[in-house]
């Protein structure tokens, strides 16, 4: 198996043990709760990042990063409280949908063209929502 | 329409928007920068968040559930950029990775004993295909 296959399916696994971790851990707690947790969790990960790799110095692009960091987290809050209140076998695949918005706003914004597939992929995504809606 | 879908279209809102600073971010710095500050953020909520509520409360095992949530979570996103950096095309791994929910459900199945309509599986098996599909970037 070619390295990045293997690195592949392990993000696969270890995000897909994050979904289910998240239905777990929100039937005990809050989601803010969950969201101060899911925070310590990740800090070893970044101090491991931060001791093997050089950090680009650039202001911009570390605001972009604070900014990304706090709507993310806000984010994360709204998925536990998707996770406490549905199931994690719905709400793991719909989440996970959030690529839709992000070429939308990519051809609004940033004038980027999507292709065939996306274009396919945006329409069958938004059918998905409203199916499951029902 | 259920709550966990509202809240659910409510994270596709937020997540959607960090995609799209995400693009914009590392046309100026690494990936791994990025992380770095985007740890930043997620601390600097921490306080505010805590005002609202403690975790001690919690029981031992809930919290451990938690601190592991966030760390698979980094552990998934480590890999991913390891794949990318050892020869992924970006547009077989992103997809291929936008396939995890499979494994939640597997886990759903197996542990919590989740079911779903047929209904849902329409549903979700959409969700599924779509998010490989949209993730799905020819190389400009």
């Amino acid at each position: 198996m070619p390295k990045w296959l293997r690195y592949a399916l392990l993000c696969i696994f270890w995000w897909g043990v994050f979904g289910f971790l998240s239905k777990i851990g929100s039937t005990k707690a809050s989601p803010i709760q969950m969201q101060i947790l899911f925070t310590i969790g990740m800090l070893p990960l970044v101090a491991a990042a931060l001791l093997r790799r050089k950090i680009d110095r650039d202001r911009v692009g570390a605001a972009y990063g604070v900014l990304i960091g706090v709507l993310a987290g806000l984010g994360g809050i709204g998925y536990f409280a998707a996770m406490q209140a549905g199931k994690a076998s719905l709400v793991g695949p719909v989440t996970s949908l959030f690529p839709l918005l992000t070429v939308l706003l990519a051809v609004g914004i940033l004038k980027e063209r999507m292709n065939k597939i996306q274009v396919a992929g945006v329409i069958v995504g938004l059918i998905s929502i409203a199916v499951l809606s029902v | 329409m259920p709550s966990w879908i509202l809240y659910s279209c409510v994270v596709i809102v937020f997540w959607g928007v960090v995609g799209l600073f995400q693009k914009l971010g590392t046309n100026r710095v690494s990936a791994h920068t990025l992380v770095v500050w985007l740890t930043v953020g997620y601390i600097l909520l921490v306080p505010i968040l805590l005002a609202r509520t403690g975790v001690s409360g919690l029981g031992r095992m809930t919290l451990l559930i938690g601190v592991l949530g966030g760390f698979t979570n980094g552990l998934g996103a480590w890999y991913l950029f390891a794949s990318l950096e050892a020869g992924a095309k970006a547009s077989i791994a992103i997809p291929l990775t936008a396939l995890n929910p499979l494994l939640t459900i597997i886990l759903a199945f197996s542990f919590l004993g989740e079911r779903l309509t047929p209904v849902q599986w329409v549903g979700i098996a959409a969700a599924l295909i779509a998010g490989a599909m949209i993730s799905y970037e020819t190389e400009a």
